[in-house]
């Protein structure tokens, strides 16, 4: 079996979420649930002392912006549903309290492979964040794979 | 940070080890990230019944919440150096399961003194050594 899809779907950005604003409340839960303590991430005073000026989130809170209103709504379906596989993250800008984030995203690449298990599929979306000022905070891969 | 002497990346070697870090994961600190991250309420990282509907043997740690971990084991490494994390690559292998005896662990598997960059190899284990979570991340030093 082989997957059924338009390979005019690659590269095609299939969605653009409306602009979230990013609070230091949320930098702060995010901090605390993590375990994370320095304090350029939640005080206001050392994060203008450190070398952002001001407060800025730790690197990987930008895995969730694609998680409660930012599920992909519109992600093309395969197979019979998947598993998430991984992420892979390229970190450009940080993201600073206050910053209204965007996710802009495409299929990157499809293939199929069959290894001891049988025949799988590999779907890579790639998500661009953006901030108000319209540069790149990150470039993020989502991985995912299933069963054919 | 300021008033500590930074590190200087020539001290950084190949095969140098980053933790272990023991890691227990209380399901309300699962919880407590699900609602930090926009997850709050999924069952299957959320309650152990509505897991189990899912086919899954309890409730499991998100992925990005095992790969935030991750990232906070290389950024607190990278900090004495003044070294930015710039790319992470995680792959989730097998579900990470709330309140069991994790370690977060890792080594430098290249130092490149040109490019100011090093390259790393970091994990989740179980108590039986199944490394549950992969990863590979890339440092950038001043």
């Amino acid at each position: 079996m082989t997957l059924d899809y338009d390979p005019a779907i690659i590269g095609k950005v299939f969605e653009e979420t409306d602009p979230v604003a990013v609070s230091a409340q949320e930098i702060k839960d995010f901090c605390a649930a993590i375990g994370e303590t320095n304090p350029w991430y939640t005080d206001e005073e050392a994060a203008r002392k450190g070398p952002y000026g001001e407060i800025v989130a730790p690197p990987m809170f930008v895995l969730t912006f694609r998680n409660g209103r930012h599920f992909f709504q519109n992600i093309p379906r395969f197979g019979k549903g998947g598993f998430d596989a991984g992420r892979d993250v390229e970190f450009v800008n940080p993201v600073h309290a206050g910053d209204r984030i965007t996710l802009v995203s495409h299929v990157k690449e499809i293939y199929e492979k069959t290894g001891r298990s049988g025949a799988m599929y590999f779907v890579t979306i790639r998500s661009t964040v953006k901030n108000q000022k319209n540069e790149v905070v990150a470039h993020i891969d989502h991985r995912f794979m299933g069963r054919l | 940070m300021s008033g500590n002497q930074v590190r200087s990346m020539q001290e950084i070697n190949i095969g140098d080890n980053i933790g272990p870090q023991p890691l227990f994961l209380a399901k309300d600190r699962v919880r407590a990230y699900c609602n930090a991250a926009g997850l709050a309420g999924v069952p299957r990282f959320t309650d152990d019944e509505g897991a189990r509907k899912e086919g899954l043997p309890g409730m499991i740690t998100p992925g990005n919440m095992s790969a935030a971990l991750i990232g906070k084991l290389v950024t607190d490494w990278a900090r004495p150096y003044n070294g930015r994390l710039v790319r992470i690559g995680t792959t989730y292998r097998s579900p990470v399961l709330p309140e069991h005896n994790l370690s977060l662990q890792g080594f430098v598997t290249q130092v490149d003194h040109g490019e100011r960059t090093a390259e790393l190899d970091i994990w989740i284990e179980n108590e039986d050594g199944d490394r549950l979570v992969t990863a590979t991340a890339t440092v950038r030093f001043p």
